[in-house]
C-alpha cells in the first residue's frame, strides 16, 4: 500500500534539514563566542603574564642583588621552562638588554620577534624604570614586555609571549561538547518529530491504509470516529462520508425492496426476484451498516507511550555520568565499609529495588491501570530527584535514591504493560522495538547532557534538571488515553515468580547456563563498569563528568547501532548462542585492554568494545531462554521462567557496583576493570563450551 | 498552511532552541570557568612567591609560627596586584596566624576553606565565599608535611563583570542565530516536505472526488497512487452493484 518506511524517509530528510540549520546556528554562536573570548580573555591573560613576569623579574633582581652580572645570570631559561609548565598559554619568554639584543630565551621564537625587541617603542619602555609593562601584538603573537632595572638603573627587558592559539585551544575544548549537543539534537529531532507530528501522522496514515484494506475486502461498515482537524483527518472524514453515502443508498434500496416485496403478489413478486438475487449478491460481497465498537484508534496508538517513557528515562540517565562523584561529595564514613564500597551503595540499592520490585509491580500496575501506575511512579521519582538535589548526606541520599528506584521500576513496568496490552502476537516485537528505542535514545542523550550540566552548574542543580524532566514526563503521561486495554493474548493476570519456581529454576542446568553464565555477567559488567567504574575513574584521572558522559554515550551509540543488526542476524541465522558467546568474549576482553596502558584512548577502547560485545549478545540472550528452556516453560509457565530470568539478570545489575567497588578497594581502578572483564571472559568461554554440547544442540533443534 | 507543516516547523524550532541554547550555555560557562582559572592562577602566582619565602624560612630551621617578616612580605605581594583583597596564613586547625588584615589574626577561618584545602589532590585549592573568591596553597615543610595554608582572597567583581559582559554578548549571538533559524528553517522545511505535501494534496483531491461518477483527477507520481486506485475501485464496484440493484428494482416496477 504505502512504501515501507515512507514516513521514516520523510523524517530523515526533515532531520537532515534541521541538522544543517542547527550546524549553521552553532557555527554562528561559536564565531561570536570566539570574538568575545578573544577580546575578553587576551587582556586578562596579559594581566596574568605581567604578574608572572613580575615574579620572574623579582627573582632575577634578587640574583643581581647578590652581585651576579645581569648578562651572566644562571638558570633563567630553566625558570622560563617552569613558567611554561605551570602556564601552558605562555609559549615564549626572553630577556633582552638595553639594545634589544637577546640574552636569554626559551620557546619557539615567533617571526618578527627580533625586530620587535629592537624597535624604538619597545626600547623606550626598557629605558623607563617607572614603566610597569607594555602589551603588544607581534604578528599573531601577543607579548607582554616589562623593564628590568636595579636601583633605578635600567638593565634590559623581560618579554613573555602568549600563545596566539590559546583562545582557539579553549574553544577547541568546547568542540567535543558541541559535537555531543549535535548528536543529542539529532536524536531529539527524531523523537520530537515522532512526538509532535509523527505519532498522529503515523496513526492517521495507518488508519487510512486500514480503511482502504477494509474497503477492498468489501467492508463498508461506517465507523463513528472523531477525526483530527488536519490533512489526514480531513481525508479520513471524506472517506467516512463516501462510506456513509453508500450506506444510506444501500439502506434506501433495501427498504424500497422490502416495501415492494410486502406489497407485491404473484407476477409482480416474480419480477422482483432479480433484484432480490442482486441484493443477495451484494450481501455476499459487501458489508454495510455500523462497524462493531472497535478499540482501535487513539487508545491503541503505541507511539503515544514513547514520549513519556523517553522523558522519564532521560531524567534518570542524565544522572549516570556524575552520580558516583556526587555520592563521593556527600560521603560519610560508615564503620566497616571502605569509601569505595559506600560510593557504590546508592547505585546498588537502586538496582536492587528495581530488580526486586519489577516482578510484583507488574501485577500491581495491571490492577491500578497502566496510566495511573505511571503517574504514581513518575511522581515518586520527581520527589526523589528533587530531594536528591537537596540531600544532606549519604544517609538521606540513599532514601531519596530509593524513591527514584521505586518510581523508575513503576514507570518501567507500567510502560511495558502498556505495550503488552496494546499488542498481539503479530505486532508485539514492533511494540517492544518502540519501547526499547525510547530507552536507547534516552541512554544516548542522558549521560552526555547530564555530564555537561554537572560540570557547569553542579551536581545539585543537575539533579534539579532531572526532577524537572521527570515532571515533564508526568505531563506527557497525563496525556495518555485514560481507557485501559487488556492484553490481547494474556488471559490471566501477570504475577511475580514464586520462591518454589525460583529455587527449581536456579537448580536447572540449562536455565542457569543461560542466566548464570550469560545474562548475569553481562549485567555485572554493564553496571560495574559503565555506572560505577567509568564515571569514577575518569574523574580520578583529572577528567570531567562531561567526559564520563561522552564515554557512556559511546556505549549507548554502539547499542543503538549494533543491536538491531545483531538481533536480525541472530534471528535469521538461528545461532543465537554464538552471538551470545562472541558478545561475552568481546565484553570480557574490553577491560583487559587496560593491561596495555591506562591512557585515555585505551579507556575509550574499553567502552567501545564493551558496547560492541553487549550489543552483540543482548538481543539474543532472552530469545535463547524460549529456545532452550521449552521444558521448563512447559512445567513452570512462560511468565515464571521469564520472571526468574529477569529477576536474576537484574540482580546482576545490583551486583555490578558492589563487585566493582570491592575490586577497587583490593586492586585499584585498573585492577577492578581487569578483574570484572576477566570474570566475564571466563563466563563467556564457559558458556561457549557449555553450549557446544550435544544436549544443548538437541534442545535447540527440538524447539520450534 | 497545513497543520502538519506547522508541526514540523515547531519541531525544527524546538530542536534549534535546544541546540543554540546549549551552545550558548556551554560557551558562557566555558568562558566563565576560563576567566576564573586565569584570574585564580594570576592570584596564585602572587601566592607562590609567599610560599617560596615560607619554605625557604622553614628550610633553614625557622618555626612556622615565628616568621616575623612574613606579614610584610604578604603586604608587599598584596599591593603588587590590585585584585587581591587580602592574604591570610592559617594553621591546620583553621586559626589565622598571619594576615594582611591585623583584625583577622587569631580568628578561625570558615570551615569550607579547611575542607577545600584538605580535599585538594594538589597543593592548590580554591573555594567560593559570598562576596569574594579564595585561592590557596598548602604550605609544606622539607619533609612534605603540611604545616599550614596560604589563602588569597580576591574580588568576585572582576570575574563577574567579565562573565556578565561575555554572557550578554553570547546571549545576543544565540538569539540572533535562533531568529535566523526561525526564518530559514521553515523555508528549508517547506522545500523538503514539498513532495510529501503534494502527495497529501493528491490524496485529499482524490478523496474529494471519490464519489464523482465522471472522470477523476489523475494521481500519477504520488506515493498514494496504489491506495487511491484501490479506494476508487472499491467504491466503484460497490456503487456499480447498488446501481444494478437500482436498475433491477426499476425494471421490476
Amino acid at each position: 500500500m504505502l512504501e515501507k518506511n515512507y514516513l521514516w524517509r520523510i523524517y530523515w530528510r526533515l532531520a537532515g534539514v534541521i541538522m544543517v540549520c542547527v550546524v549553521i546556528a552553532l557555527a554562528v554562536v561559536s564565531y561570536f563566542s570566539h570574538r568575545v573570548f578573544d577580546r575578553e580573555l587576551v587582556p586578562e591573560t596579559q594581566h596574568k603574564a605581567a604578574t608572572v613576569a613580575n615574579s620572574v623579574r623579582a627573582l632575577m633582581l634578587k640574583a643581581i642583588g647578590y652581585g651576579v652580572p645581569f648578562a651572566e645570570l644562571y638558570g633563567v631559561e630553566q625558570t622560563f621552562g617552569e613558567v611554561f609548565e605551570e602556564n601552558p598559554e605562555f609559549n615564549y619568554a626572553a630577556v633582552t638588554d638595553l639594545d634589544g639584543q637577546l640574552l636569554f630565551h626559551r620557546g619557539k621564537e615567533p617571526q618578527g620577534t627580533r625586530e620587535y625587541f629592537r624597535s624604538p617603542v619597545t626600547l623606550a619602555v626598557g629605558l623607563d624604570p617607572s614603566a610597569s609593562w607594555k602589551a603588544s601584538k607581534v604578528g599573531q603573537q601577543y607579548f607582554v614586555s616589562m623593564p628590568i632595572s636595579a636601583n633605578d638603573k635600567p638593565l634590559g627587558m623581560l618579554h613573555i609571549g602568549i600563545d596566539s592559539k590559546f583562545v582557539d585551544n579553549v574553544l577547541l575544548e568546547l568542540l567535543l561538547d558541541v559535537l555531543v549537543v549535535l548528536v543529542v539534537s539529532l536524536f531529539f529531532t527524531l523523537e520530537l518529530l515522532n512526538f509532535m507530528a509523527g505519532a498522529r501522522l503515523a496513526s492517521g496514515l495507518g488508519e487510512f491504509a486500514h480503511q482502504v484494506e477494509r474497503m477492498r475486502s468489501g467492508d463498508f461498515t461506517a465507523t463513528a470516529r472523531i477525526r483530527a482537524n488536519d490533512e489526514i483527518g480531513r481525508l479520513l472524514r471524506r472517506i467516512d462520508a463516501a462510506i456513509d453515502h453508500l450506506n444510506v443508498r444501500y439502506e434506501f434500496l433495501v427498504g424500497e425492496l422490502d416495501d415492494k416485496l410486502r406489497a407485491a403478489l404473484g407476477a409482480r413478486r416474480e419480477a422482483l426476484k432479480p433484484a432480490m438475487a442482486q441484493l443477495e449478491s451484494i450481501r455476499s460481497r459487501f458489508r454495510f451498516g455500523s462497524a462493531s465498537a472497535s478499540v482501535e484508534g487513539d487508545e491503541m496508538n503505541l507511539n503515544r507511550i514513547r514520549a513519556p517513557l523517553f522523558a522519564f528515562i532521560l531524567a534518570e540517565e542524565m544522572t549516570r555520568s556524575y552520580l558516583p562523584s556526587y555520592v563521593n561529595q556527600l560521603l560519610v564514613a560508615i564503620p566497616g565499609f571502605s569509601p569505595q564500597v559506600v560510593i557504590g551503595l546508592p547505585i546498588m540499592l537502586f538496582m536492587l529495588i528495581v530488580a526486586l520490585g519489577q516482578p510484583y509491580l507488574g501485577s500491581w500496575s495491571e490492577r491500578v491501570g497502566r496510566r495511573r501506575a505511571m503517574l504514581i511512579g513518575a511522581s515518586i521519582a520527581t520527589v526523589g530527584f528533587a530531594a536528591t538535589a537537596l540531600a544532606f548526606n549519604l544517609y538521606d541520599l540513599l532514601l531519596w535514591r530509593s524513591l527514584c528506584a521505586l518510581g523508575y521500576a513503576m514507570v518501567f513496568v507500567a510502560a511495558q504493560g502498556y505495550v503488552l496490552d496494546r499488542t498481539g502476537q503479530n505486532n508485539r516485537a514492533q511494540g517492544f522495538a518502540l519501547f526499547i528505542g525510547a530507552i536507547m535514545v534516552a541512554t544516548v542523550c542522558g549521560p552526555s547532557i547530564g555530564g555537561i550540566l554537572a560540570d557547569n552548574i553542579g551536581y545539585r542543580l543537575s539533579f534539579g534538571v532531572s526532577a524537572i524532566m521527570a515532571m515533564l514526563s508526568l505531563l506527557t503521561i497525563a496525556r495518555l488515553p485514560t481507557t485501559e486495554m487488556r492484553a490481547v493474548s494474556t488471559t490471566k493476570p501477570a504475577r511475580g515468580p514464586r520462591l518454589r519456581e525460583i529455587v527449581a529454576l536456579m537448580l536447572n542446568r540449562r536455565f542457569m547456563t543461560l542466566t548464570g553464565l550469560a545474562a548475569m555477567p553481562a549485567k555485572v559488567i554493564l553496571t560495574g563498569v559503565c555506572f560505577y567504574l567509568v564515571p569514577l575513574y575518569i574523574v580520578s584521572i583529572g577528567n570531567t563528568s562531561a567526559m564520563a558522559g561522552r564515554m557512556l554515550m559511546v556505549y549507548a551509540v554502539m547499542m543503538v547501532l549494533i543491536v538491531p543488526l545483531s538481533a536480525s542476524l541472530s534471528d535469521s541465522s538461528m545461532r543465537r548462542d554464538r552471538y551470545v558467546s562472541v558478545g561475552l568474549i568481546i565484553s570480557g576482553l574490553s577491560g583487559l585492554l587496560l593491561l596495555l596502558s591506562d591512557s585515555f584512548l585505551v579507556l575509550f577502547g574499553v567502552v567501545f568494545l564493551l558496547g560492541l560485545g553487549q550489543a552483540l549478545s543482548i538481543a539474543a540472550q532472552s530469545a535463547l531462554v524460549a529456545e532452550h528452556c521449552q521444558e521448563e516453560i512447559r512445567i513452570y509457565g512462560h511468565d515464571a521462567v521469564y520472571g526468574v530470568y529477569r529477576l536474576l539478570e537484574r540482580l546482576g545489575n545490583a551486583l555490578g557496583p558492589l563487585m566493582a567497588s570491592i575490586l577497587v578497594v583490593l586492586w585499584g581502578y585498573q585492577g577492578a576493570f581487569i578483574a570484572i572483564s576477566a570474570l566475564v571472559l571466563v563466563c563467556g568461554i564457559a558458556f561457549t563450551i557449555a553450549t557446544r554440547g550435544l544436549d544443548w544442540q538437541q534442545t535447540a533443534v527440538a524447539s520450534p | 498552511m497545513g497543520t502538519i507543516r506547522v508541526r514540523f516547523i515547531l519541531v525544527a524550532l524546538a530542536v534549534s532552541f535546544f541546540a543554540v541554547g546549549m551552545a550558548a550555555f556551554l560557551n558562557y560557562f566555558k568562558y566563565k570557568s576560563t576567566i576564573s582559572n586565569i584570574v585564580k592562577s594570576r592570584v596564585l602566582v602572587v601566592g607562590r612567591n609567599i610560599e617560596n619565602s615560607v619554605q625557604a624560612s622553614l628550610a633553614i630551621g625557622m618555626q612556622f609560627t615565628e616568621l616575623q617578616q612574613l606579614t610584610q612580605l604578604m603586604q608587599r605581594e598584596k599591593s603588587s596586584d590590585r585584585l587581591v583583597r587580602g592574604i591570610d596564613v592559617f594553621d591546620t586547625s583553621g586559626q589565622v596566624i598571619y594576615s594582611t588584615d591585623r583584625a583577622r589574626i587569631g580568628q578561625k577561618i570558615p570551615n569550607p576553606w579547611v575542607l577545600a584545602a584538605e580535599r585538594s589532590k594538589t597543593t592548590e585549592w580554591a573555594t567560593d565565599e559570598t562576596d569574594e573568591y579564595v585561592a590557596g596553597i598548602s604550605l609544606k615543610n622539607a619533609f612534605d608535611l603540611t604545616v599550614g595554608y596560604l589563602a588569597l582572597r580576591y574580588s568576585r567583581e572582576e570575574v563577574e563583570r567579565a562573565a556578565a559582559t561575555a554572557g550578554r554578548e553570547i546571549l545576543l549571538a544565540a538569539l540572533a542565530s535562533f531568529i535566523g533559524i526561525a526564518i530559514v528553517a521553515p523555508l528549508a522545511l517547506v522545500v523538503v516536505i514539498r513532495r510529501f505535501e503534494r502527495d497529501l494534496r493528491t490524496l485529499e483531491a482524490a478523496a474529494t472526488h471519490l464519489e464523482d461518477r465522471g472522470p477523476q483527477p489523475t494521481t500519477a507520481g504520488s506515493a498514494f497512487d496504489t491506495a487511491i486506485g484501490h479506494l476508487r475501485a472499491s467504491l466503484k464496484e460497490a456503487n456499480k452493484s447498488l446501481d444494478d440493484l437500482r436498475a433491477k428494482l426499476d425494471s421490476a416496477s
